[in-house]
C-alpha cells in the first residue's frame, strides 16, 4: 500500500516540523550565536563587534579563572559523592519496600519536581545566625555564639546536594530494580554474609545506576548560578557566577560566551566518556 | 492574586486583551519612590505607568543597552552617564518642558559628568559608610576599623566593586576615581586581606543581623541604615574619617523612547517640591531639590545620616564614570577577590 | 533474601533521609504561621498570607508567570508529543540527540544564549523582550522534557495495533487520533503537569530574557531573598509548594496508570 505508507511519512514530517522549528531556532542557532560572540571582540563600552579572534580563550586560561573552573568541578564532584553515597541506601531501601515502592519513590521525586527556588531559600532559612539551627543549638546550651553556617562553601555543598539528592536515588533505584535476585541468593547460600553481598555483588552490579546518576548531578551542579549566588553570600564564585557576571554586570559578553562554551565543552566530553547509557532515568 | 487579575491573566491568554492605552515606562531603583507618587502622575495626567526596579547600575545598564528595551525612564548614577552617552542611548532634555528644574540644589545645578544638564536631571544622592550594632565599642570612625581582628566573623562589606573599592582606596588615601592600575591592585590586596574576616558580601541583607548583633558592623548606604536606625535604637551610622565615596542618581530619559514630552512630565513632576519632598521621606534618602528640603519635617531634614552637616559631607567624593580599561582591570580584581 | 535483611537499619537511615528532604520544607511552612516576624514561635497568626495577597508587585508576577506557564506549557506539549509520535517508529538521532543536547545544557548556557539570540534579531526586527520572550525560552526547555515522557510511554506500546488499524483502511492520521492517542494520553497530561512545574519555577533563564512587564513570581521570590529573610516568603513558599506539588503528584499517578499494563500488550 504505497499510498498509505506516503502519507504515514508525511505525517510523521509534519509531526516532526514543530520541533525541529523549535530546537533548530531555540537552541541550536543561539548556541551558534554565542560560538560567533566568543570570537568577536568587545568595544570599550560593552557592544560587540570585529575582529575575530580567539582572544577571549586565551583569556580563559588565566590563573585566576582556572581556579575558578577547577572550584567548580570539585564542589560538583564533591556534591555528585556526597549525592551517591546518600542516595545509595535510599534506594537500596526503596527497592526492597515491596508494595509501598511506588509511595516512597513519589516521596523522593515530589520536592525535586518542585520550586528550586524555594528549596534553596529554606537553607536560607534554617542555616542563617538567627536560624531555626542555631536557635535551637543556643536554647539547648550547646553553643554560646551561633555557627557561621551560611555563607561558605560548605553551605552551597549541601544546597547542592539537597538539590540534587532525588536524580541520585532514581537511577540507583532503577538499577537496583533490574537486577537479579537469584544472583543476591546465590551469594547468600555461598555464605556471603548481608554487607559482602552488598559490597561484592549489589555494588558492582549496581554501576551502571551510579554512572548515570553521577552524570545527572555533575552537569547541574558544575554549572550551579542559584546556589552559590543564595547561599555563598558573594564570597564564592562558581563558573555559573562567573558567566552570569560578563552577561550582566561586567557587560562582557564575548568573554562570557567563551566561558560558557567551555563549560558546554566539558559536559560534553564527560558525557561522551562517561555515558552508555541514556539518561532516560532521570524521568 | 485578586479576581480582576485572574481576569486579566485568562483574557491575556486569549490574546485579546491588552490595555490600550499609552504607557509610560518607569524603570527605577527599588523603594526609591514614595508608593503613592506613581497614582498621583496616573491621575494628574491620565496615562499609565508602567514601573518596575532594579538593584544596580549595572543591572539597568544591561536591561537598556540594547536601545530597544522598551524603557522610557531610568535612573543611573552619575558614574553611568557617560558610558550611557557613549553607547548613544540618552535622550536630550528640554529644559522648557522642565519648570521645576529651578527647584535645584544649587550643588548639583553644574555637576561634572553633565555640566548643562543636558542629559540628565539630578535626583538623589548618597554615600557608603559604615552602620554598626551600639554594642560595638569603641564605635567605629574610620574604614581602618573594618579591618580589626575582634571583628572576624561579624563584618560585611557591600557586593559591589565601586563600593567595595571605594573603601579601600579612601583607607589608602588615594582618590575613590583613581585610575591608576596600581592604586586598584592595592585596593585590591587590601580586600583580599580582609575577605577572612568577613562574614560575607551582601547588601541590604544585613539589616536583621545587624539588629540581632549578629554582625557588628557592616559596610552600608546611608540610605539603608536610615532604614535600620528607624527600625531600631540599637543601630547607629558614620561616615568614616577617611573619606567616603558619594553617588548622585539621576532621571534620564532614554533616547528609544517615543513618548518624550510625556517623559519630561515625569521628570518635572518628580522634580515638585511637594512630590520630591515625599519620595525622599518615604524612601528615606537625600534629595536634591532644595524646595523639598524645605518642606520636610525638621527631625528628618536635620539628622545626620541623610543629611551631614558641611564639615562631614565635605569629606565625600563624587563617584564619577572611570575609563573602560579602568572598569576592566576594576572587573578582573573584584573576581580575583571574591574567588580568593 | 531474607538474611539480607539484616541491613536492618536501612529502614532508619530511610526515614533520616526523608526527614532531610522535607524537614526544611516543612519547617519553613510551619513558620509561615508565626506572628512574629522572627524565628521564635510567638503564636498562630495568618498576617503573612495577608500581607502575600495583599502585595500588588506579587499579584501581577503571579499573573505573569500563569501565563507564562499556561502558554508555554500547551504549546510544548502539542510540539513535544508530535515529536515522540514522529520518533517512536522510526527514529531520526540527529533531533533525538538535540532533544538530548537541551537537556545536558548547562541552564545559565541556555540562558545567555537565549539572550543573545534574542538581542540579535531583535535589534534588526525593532522587537523587545518581555512576555514572548519569556514563552519562547520556556517553550525551548520544556520541549524535551515532554519528548522523554512522552517517548516513554509510546515505547511500551505496541506498534502493530496501528498497522492492523491502517491495513482496515484507516489512514495515518486516524490511526493515530483513533488508536494511538487515547493510548499515551495520560502520558502527554503527565508531561504537560512536569512541563507547567518547570516552567513556574525557573528563574535563571527567566531572568535573562524577561522584558518590561514581564516580571515573573521566581523573580519576585528571588529579589526578595536577596534582601532576607521574609514571613511573607514562607507563606509564598508554603503556597507554591502546596499547588506544584499537587500537579507533580496528579503528574506521577497519570504516569503510574499509563505504566500498569492495561488494555494494551507489552
Amino acid at each position: 500500500m504505497p499510498s498509505n505508507s506516503d502519507a504515514s511519512s508525511r505525517l510523521r514530517r509534519l509531526f516532526l516540523a514543530p520541533s525541529w522549528l523549535v530546537l533548530v531556532s531555540l537552541m541550536v542557532a543561539p548556541l551558534a550565536i554565542v560560538l560567533a560572540y566568543s570570537l568577536l571582540t568587545r568595544s570599550p563600552y560593552g557592544s560587540i563587534g570585529k575582529p575575530w579572534s580567539l582572544d577571549n580563550y586565551s583569556r580563559l586560561a588565566d590563573p585566576l579563572y582556572l581556579a575558578i573552573f577547577l572550584r567548580s568541578v570539585w564542589i560538583a564532584a564533591a556534591a555528585t559523592l556526597l549525592c551517591l553515597l546518600l542516595g545509595f541506601p535510599l534506594a537500596l531501601f526503596i527497592s526492597r519496600s515491596g508494595e509501598r515502592k511506588n509511595l516512597y519513590l513519589t516521596l523522593v521525586i515530589l520536592p525535586f519536581w518542585t520550586s528550586f527556588l524555594i528549596r534553596t531559600y529554606s537553607w536560607m532559612f534554617l542555616l542563617r545566625d538567627t536560624g531555626l539551627i542555631n536557635s535551637i543549638l543556643l536554647r539547648l546550651g550547646l553553643i554560646h555564639q551561633p555557627l557561621p553556617l551560611l555563607y561558605n562553601y560548605g553551605a552551597v555543598l549541601l544546597g547542592l546536594v539537597y538539590g540534587y539528592l532525588p536524580f541520585a536515588v532514581l537511577p540507583l533505584y532503577a538499577t537496583l530494580e533490574r537486577l537479579d535476585p537469584s544472583l543476591l541468593e546465590a551469594s547468600a547460600d555461598l555464605g556471603a554474609r548481608p554487607w559482602q553481598t552488598l559490597l561484592r555483588v549489589t555494588l558492582p552490579l549496581a554501576a551502571p545506576g551510579f554512572l548515570a546518576a553521577s552524570v545527572l548531578i555533575f552537569i547541574p551542579c558544575l554549572g550551579a548560578y542559584l546556589t552559590p549566588d543564595l547561599l555563598g553570600g558573594g564570597k564564592t564564585v562558581l563558573i555559573g557566577n562567573l558567566i552570569n557576571n560578563q552577561f550582566t554586570t561586567a557587560r562582557d559578553w564575548p568573554f562570557g560566551s567563551a566561558a560558557s562554551l567551555v563549560l558546554m565543552a566539558i559536559v560534553l566530553i564527560l558525557l561522551l566518556l562517561g555515558l552508555h547509557r541514556r539518561g532516560e532515568a532521570l524521568l | 492574586m485578586t479576581r480582576r487579575d485572574l481576569l486579566a491573566a485568562s483574557l491575556a491568554l486569549t490574546g485579546c486583551a491588552r490595555d490600550r492605552r499609552p504607557h509610560l515606562n518607569v524603570l527605577n531603583w527599588s523603594a526609591y519612590i514614595a508608593p503613592d507618587t506613581v497614582p498621583k502622575f496616573e491621575a494628574a495626567f491620565g496615562f499609565r505607568v508602567r514601573y518596575s526596579v532594579y538593584e544596580s547600575n549595572e543591572e539597568m545598564f544591561a536591561r537598556v543597552a540594547s536601545g530597544n528595551s522598551g524603557w522610557d525612564i531610568v535612573f543611573p548614577s552619575a558614574s553611568f552617564i557617560p558610558p550611557m552617552l557613549a553607547e548613544d542611548l540618552l535622550a536630550p532634555l528640554d529644559h522648557r518642558l522642565l519648570p521645576n528644574l529651578a527647584n535645584l540644589d544649587p550643588a548639583f545645578e553644574r555637576p561634572v559628568h553633565d555640566p548643562q544638564l543636558h542629559w540628565s536631571v539630578p535626583y538623589m544622592t548618597g554615600a557608603a559608610g559604615i552602620v554598626y550594632n551600639r554594642s560595638l565599642t569603641p564605635a567605629p570612625t574610620a574604614w581602618a576599623n573594618l579591618w580589626d581582628e575582634p571583628l572576624r566573623g561579624r563584618i560585611t562589606m557591600l557586593d559591589d566593586p565601586t563600593d567595595v573599592f571605594g573603601a579601600c582606596l579612601k583607607r589608602l588615601g588615594k582618590s575613590v576615581n583613581s585610575e591608576d592600575p596600581a592604586d586598584l591592585r592595592a585596593a585590591a590586596r587590601l580586600a583580599i586581606a580582609q575577605k577572612p574576616l568577613l562574614r560575607a558580601y551582601i547588601n541590604a541583607e544585613v539589616r536583621d543581623q545587624l539588629v540581632s548583633g549578629d554582625v557588628l558592623a557592616a559596610q552600608m548606604w546611608a540610605t539603608t541604615s536610615q532604614q535600620a536606625i528607624d527600625e531600631s535604637d540599637r543601630i547607629a551610622f558614620v561616615y568614616p574619617r577617611e573619606g567616603y565615596p558619594f553617588y548622585l542618581d539621576t532621571t534620564v530619559i532614554l533616547r528609544e523612547s517615543s513618548r518624550a514630552e510625556l517623559a519630561h512630565r515625569f521628570l518635572d513632576f518628580l522634580l515638585r517640591p511637594d512630590i520630591a519632598a515625599a519620595n525622599a521621606l518615604a524612601s528615606r534618602t537625600t534629595t536634591t531639590d532644595l524646595a523639598a528640603r524645605k518642606l520636610l519635617p525638621a527631625a528628618f531634614r536635620d539628622n545626620p545620616t541623610l543629611y551631614p552637616p558641611p564639615a562631614i559631607a565635605a569629606l565625600g567624593e563624587l563617584e564619577i564614570a572611570l575609563r573602560p580599561e579602568t572598569l576592566r582591570l576594576r572587573d578582573r580584581l573584584w573576581t580575583e577577590i571574591k574567588s580568593a | 533474601m531474607k538474611r539480607l535483611l539484616a541491613l536492618r537499619w536501612l529502614p532508619v537511615y530511610a526515614a533520616g533521609a526523608f526527614a532531610f528532604l522535607y524537614l526544611p520544607l516543612l519547617v519553613l511552612a510551619a513558620f509561615s504561621f508565626n506572628s512574629s516576624k522572627f524565628t521564635v514561635w510567638q503564636g498562630f497568626s495568618l498576617r503573612w498570607y495577608q500581607a502575600a495577597f495583599a502585595d500588588t508587585q506579587l499579584s501581577e508576577a503571579t499573573a505573569n508567570s500563569l501565563i507564562i506557564a499556561f502558554t508555554a506549557t500547551i504549546l510544548s506539549t502539542a510540539i513535544g508529543a508530535a515529536c515522540a509520535y514522529g520518533l517512536w517508529k522510526r527514529t531520526n538521532r540527529t533531533l533525538l540527540g538535540v532533544v538530548y543536547l537541551t537537556l545536558v545544557t548547562p541552564e545559565i548556557v541556555t540562558g545567555v544564549s537565549l539572550l543573545a539570540f534574542f538581542e540579535a534579531f531583535f535589534r534588526y526586527l525593532h522587537a523587545r523582550l518581555g512576555l514572548h520572550t519569556v514563552i519562547l525560552a520556556h517553550i525551548a526547555f520544556s520541549v524535551a522534557y515532554v519528548v522523554l515522557v512522552v517517548l516513554a510511554r509510546l515505547r511500551t506500546l505496541d506498534a502493530r495495533l496501528e498497522e492492523a488499524a491502517l491495513d482496515l483502511g484507516a489512514t495515518p492520521w486516524q490511526a493515530f487520533r483513533e488508536v494511538t492517542l487515547p493510548s499515551i494520553l495520560p502520558a502527554v497530561v503527565a508531561a504537560a503537569l512536569l512541563a507547567f512545574t518547570v516552567s513556574f519555577d525557573d528563574y535563571v533563564i527567566t531572568s535573562l530574557v524577561a522584558g518590561v512587564g514581564s516580571e515573573t513570581l521566581p523573580m519576585v521570590i528571588y529579589a526578595l531573598a536577596r534582601r532576607g529573610v521574609n514571613p511573607v516568603l514562607n507563606a509564598l513558599s508554603a503556597m507554591i509548594f502546596l499547588g506544584l506539588g499537587a500537579l507533580v503528584l496528579i503528574s506521577q499517578a497519570l504516569t503510574r496508570r499509563a505504566e500498569t499494563p492495561g488494555a494494551d500488550t507489552k
